[in-house]
Parts: structure tokens; C-alpha cells; sequence
């Protein structure tokens, strides 16, 4: 199992977590949920990074080459938007814009697992 | 940063240099509605990705399918977008999109399962969109409730 993965998966889950309790709290987006947000963003890039060094060392990519860079550079970009569109509405709910961004690239990253292993889908 | 459950309150009739940032922030894009939109933002995203991806690499193989894949990643577009916008316009054009969302849904589901040949459980909308947790199921059923709740009347003031 790629180490990577088991680090996303518990990067969104906590973000996903944090961002639902604080929304259960009744709390707009705070520094605490707007980071955890950061994290996965920073999550990404450094797992482009690696899959990149993977790429190129001889552990390439299985199936659609084209198919997972698309993936990972869409999923780059769900954090930003949902931070974007959470701020500019200061409510609670807000808070599960945010978990939602958590809980789309950590099923974004099931799917380029599953593409990095060849595994069919679609 | 932690008690700011009242600043969000849109100051009323504070005059015309709000209109911009009114027209931003509809009733239909505050609260609930955010969260709505964003979801409905994903699946749009998803659903364009998956029908793209589909008819560039094997439209051959089921195009019914992958027609109405496309069919709703347009839907889902227009919902997004719709939802977003303020004004009666915009109103009218969600509740024909979502709707239209909630008929596909149930549609392709029913088709789905009573002809699977036709539908090698690929799209979206497939077996009541069984493999995006029923998510597309629920959205509209949501959608629609949360339109009734923002009915036209209450955007235009």
C-alpha cells in the first residue's frame, strides 16, 4: 500500500471531521477548519510530487496516464474553490462546504489509487 | 474569528453600493443553499469528467448510456449555475433543472435495472445513482425542497 495514500486518507478525514464539528457547533469557518482545508491542499502537492518521482523511477502509472494527472489536478483544485465559496458566506454551513472538500479528494484519491494500480473502473 | 454568527447578516437597505454584493449573496446561495450549490458544483464537475472520458475513449460500446451521461452533466450544470444566480430567472431555471435532475435519476434508475444491457452501470444517474452513495437521488429531492423554501417572491425584494 502506497504510504502516501494512508496519509491523505487521515489528512481528509481529519479535515472532514473537524470542518463537521464545527459546523455541529454552530461555527462559521474559523482558522482551525480554513487550515485543516490547507493541509489537504498541501497534502496534494506533495503527492504530485511523489507520484511524479514515481512516474520517472520506474513505478509508473498502470492505467490512463492522462486519466490520473486529470484527477490530480482537478482534485488540486476543489480546495481552493471550497475555500473560496465558503468564505464568502460566514454561516455554519459554510463549515460543510469545507468538510465536503475533504470528503471529494478522499474519494478522489480512492479513484487514483485505483489508477495508479490498473485497476479497471469506469 | 469565533462568534461570528451575526456579522453574516446582510445589512438591508443600506443602499446602492450593496447591490453587488447582494446580488452575490442570494437567499438561494446563503446558509443551506451554500452547501447545496457545492455539492451540486461536484457532481457537475464529476459528471462532465466521466461523460467526457466516456464518449472520447468508448462512445461505441453503449451510447444511450453515455448520451444521457452527458445529458446530465449538462443538467447538473445548469443547476449549479441557476441555483448560484439571484433573480426570478434564475429560480424559474433551477426548478426546471433539478427537476429534470429528479426524473433522470428515477428514469435511469428504473432503466437501469429492467435493462441492464443498455446500461452497463456507468453512468451517473445508474441504479439511482448507486455508486455515488445515492447522492444523486437525494440531491434533487433536496434541491426541490430548498426552492420551495426560497420561492421566487423572496429573492426579488
Amino acid at each position: 500500500m502506497d504510504p502516501f495514500f494512508l496519509v491523505g486518507v487521515l489528512v481528509c478525514s481529519v479535515s472532514a471531521v473537524l470542518c463537521v464539528g464545527a459546523s455541529l457547533l454552530r461555527q462559521p469557518p474559523n482558522d482551525i477548519t480554513i487550515l485543516s482545508v490547507a493541509a489537504v491542499e498541501l497534502f496534494l502537492l506533495a503527492y504530485s510530487v511523489g507520484a511524479g518521482i514515481r512516474q520517472v523511477t520506474g513505478d509508473p502509472v498502470l492505467g490512463e496516464a492522462w486519466e490520473f494527472w486529470g484527477y490530480l489536478l482537478t482534485a488540486l483544485v476543489v480546495p481552493v474553490g471550497a475555500f473560496w465559496w465558503s468564505i464568502l458566506d460566514r454561516t455554519r454551513w459554510s463549515n460543510l462546504v469545507l468538510a465536503a472538500a475533504g470528503l471529494t479528494v478522499f474519494v478522489m484519491l480512492f479513484r487514483m489509487e485505483q489508477i495508479w494500480d490498473g485497476v479497471a473502473g469506469l | 474569528m469565533t462568534a461570528g454568527h451575526d456579522d453574516n447578516l446582510p445589512a438591508k437597505g443600506a443602499g446602492a453600493t450593496d447591490a453587488a454584493d447582494d446580488a452575490r449573496r442570494t437567499s438561494r446561495a446563503t446558509g443551506p443553499g451554500r452547501l447545496l450549490i457545492a455539492v451540486y458544483g461536484v457532481f457537475a464537475l464529476a459528471a462532465t469528467a466521466r461523460a467526457a472520458f466516456q464518449i472520447a475513449t468508448k462512445f461505441g460500446e453503449a451510447p444511450l448510456a453515455y448520451l444521457l451521461s452527458a445529458l446530465a452533466a449538462v443538467v447538473y450544470i445548469v443547476a449549479t449555475v441557476s441555483l448560484a444566480r439571484p433573480g426570478a430567472r434564475a429560480f424559474r431555471v433551477s426548478v426546471v433543472a433539478v427537476t429534470t435532475e429528479l426524473v433522470g435519476v428515477v428514469a435511469v434508475g428504473l432503466l437501469s435495472i429492467v435493462d441492464a444491457e443498455a446500461f452497463p452501470s456507468e453512468t451517473v444517474w445508474s441504479a439511482f445513482g448507486r455508486g455515488y452513495g445515492f447522492v444523486p437521488l437525494i440531491l434533487p429531492i433536496l434541491g426541490l425542497l430548498w426552492l420551495r423554501r426560497n420561492g421566487a417572491g423572496r429573492t426579488d425584494d
